[in-house]
């Protein structure tokens, strides 16, 4: 529900704005009984519509079981989530396009399920082709592109389901320094083009402080959000800029501390 | 570029070429020893063997009996297809099935089809249905490498396929449709040559048992040289079996599994 079509009561009195996603105190348990573990506990997150948050945190944080549990492909043991856009869209770390289908054919796929017609299909395909800069490349199969146009063949699909919310866990991990620099580039105008909400899981401090309005940091055993820091930085920014530099260094300094902690115990 | 071509289907061609004259060579030397069998019936040579064929479809038995047989693998091959898919899919999706049916199927698999014959014989071309006798055969020879086919091109469907599948809403037959199909096509196409292989073996045992009674086919030919003790005509049939084998394998499915690789990326283009 936006502001503008909020009933005329409610903006008189400046309520807060209801969270896109809402995240109640989550917790999920792996196994049972002796052998049980806890990969999340009692995490909560509100995020607002068209805000980009990054999930930061060392492998094991339990950062990639919230992105499952809000994409609805894992089942929390405890809590709630509540997204007020129906089935969000998903992107891995690794592109999953099928190797059988051409890139138009992959991007287009999210529409064929559910059936859009096809002119409408075509104008919404070379739309996102464009804007991932994939046009001359629509006849390719997956095989023939690089990592980093696989990572935009995969991107382009993910905006064709039509689905405001976009949850990325880890997309740009497997990719070179070089690339991954354009795709955040890419990723930032077309969020801006857009206005999508992205819930965006990674390890990299940097990438988080560089792409993100707000960076939650979790910490593992039972993962569980340690910080969060809203990011004030002008955009776009870039990766090696004094003070994506500054926060980066802070956030690393709270996470080592956060480890150090861990490793004590 | 259509001299290039050229050029590669003639690279391509030559070691084939080599085996088969090696292969001719060899046979035509056990000739030139002087092979017989216990009741002096002379080895017939290659030369001998071609002849043969050339008289028989000259004599309009050849090809109408290769046609005859053809037919009956393409029945009861597509019959094995049809059941072996449905079957397949049905134990691969449902653990219960799998459990009790997946080794069952991987036992039916080794099982010699040749055992079926004498079974089909009495409860089918006894009765006067020699062609179901026949269908029988090539689809219990067959359908367990279709079935078990399709089990593990299941299985090797990447999770990953299942998750986007999932987040991208696709369920019941639009997931099949979008996602299984496609995805077991090469796995599946694997299965289905190994199927084929199957159901021609088996066809022949049936066609040499039962087939001989009232039908025509290449079976029957092959067992009209042997009572007649036509040598030649034996060869002849033996080496049109071979052939119709070679040839299946060769323009039907090494074409269809190079191409589904090659489209996605698996060999070089």
């Amino acid at each position: 529900m936006s502001l503008a079509t909020a009933p005329r009561e409610a903006l008189l009195t400046i309520q807060p704005v209801d969270p896109f996603v809402a995240v109640r105190g989550v917790t999920r348990v792996y196994g049972k009984g002796r052998d049980a573990l806890p990969a999340l506990q009692d995490v909560s997150l509100e995020v607002a519509q068209g805000e980009f948050v990054c999930v930061l945190g060392a492998s094991g944080c339990g950062k990639s079981t919230l992105l499952s549990i809000v994409a609805g492909l894992d089942q929390a043991t405890e809590g709630t989530i509540e997204t007020a856009d129906g089935r969000p869209a998903v992107m891995f770390q690794d592109p999953g396009l099928l190797p059988w289908l051409t890139v138009r054919r992959n991007v287009e796929l999210p529409m064929r399920i559910h059936k859009v017609d096809s002119g409408e299909r075509d104008r919404t395909v070379n739309r996102l082709l464009a804007m991932v800069g994939l046009t001359e490349f629509a006849g390719s199969r997956p095989h023939q592109l690089s990592g980093g146009m696989r990572q935009r063949c995969a991107l382009a699909r993910s905006l064709a389901q039509d689905s405001e919310l976009l949850l990325m866990d880890e997309p740009f991990a497997a990719l070179d320094a070089i690339t991954r620099d354009q795709l955040h580039d890419d990723l930032n105008r077309i969020w801006q083009e857009t206005g999508k909400t992205i819930i965006f899981v990674t390890h990299n401090v940097r990438e988080a402080v560089r792409l993100g309005d707000r960076v939650v940091l979790m910490t593992p055993r039972p993962g569980r959000i340690a910080q969060i820091w809203d990011v004030v930085i002008t955009r776009p920014r870039e990766l090696d800029s004094f003070e994506v530099s500054r926060l980066a260094t802070e956030i690393t300094a709270r996470l080592r501390a956060g480890a150090e902690a861990d490793g004590s115990r | 570029m259509d001299r290039g071509r050229l050029q590669r289907v003639a690279g391509a061609a030559w070691p084939r070429l080599l085996a088969i004259g090696l292969l001719l060579g060899i046979w035509q030397l056990l000739v030139v020893v002087g092979v017989t069998s216990p009741g002096q019936l002379a080895l017939p040579g290659p030369g001998d063997a071609f002849a043969e064929i050339a008289r028989l479809t000259s004599q309009g038995v050849l090809i109408p009996a290769l046609l005859k047989t053809l037919e009956r693998a393409a029945i009861g091959y597509a019959l094995a297809l049809v059941l072996g898919t449905f079957i397949g899919l049905a134990v691969a999706r449902i653990p219960v099935l799998r459990a009790g049916v997946g080794s069952l199927l991987a036992g039916l698999q080794s099982l010699p089809s040749v055992v079926w014959v004498p079974i089909a014989s009495l409860f089918l071309a006894i009765g006067g249905q020699v062609e179901n006798a026949m269908y029988f055969v090539v689809i219990m020879g067959a359908f367990p490498s279709i079935a078990m086919g399709v089990m593990s091109a299941y299985d090797h469907i990447p999770p990953l396929t299942f998750s986007l599948a999932r987040s991208m809403g696709a369920r019941g037959p639009r997931f099949y449709r979008h996602f299984v199909f496609s995805a077991s096509l090469p796995v599946y196409v694997a299965g289905m040559k190994q199927a084929w292989a199957f159901s021609w073996r088996s066809l022949m045992a049936a066609e040499l048992i039962i087939g001989s009674v009232a039908s025509s086919g290449l079976g029957p030919i092959l067992d009209n040289g042997r009572s007649l003790l036509d040598v030649p005509e034996m060869f002849a049939a033996v080496l049109t079996i071979l052939v119709v084998g070679i040839a299946v394998n060769d323009l039907v499915f090494a074409p269809l599994e190079r191409g589904l690789l090659r489209r996605r990326g698996l060999v070089p283009a």
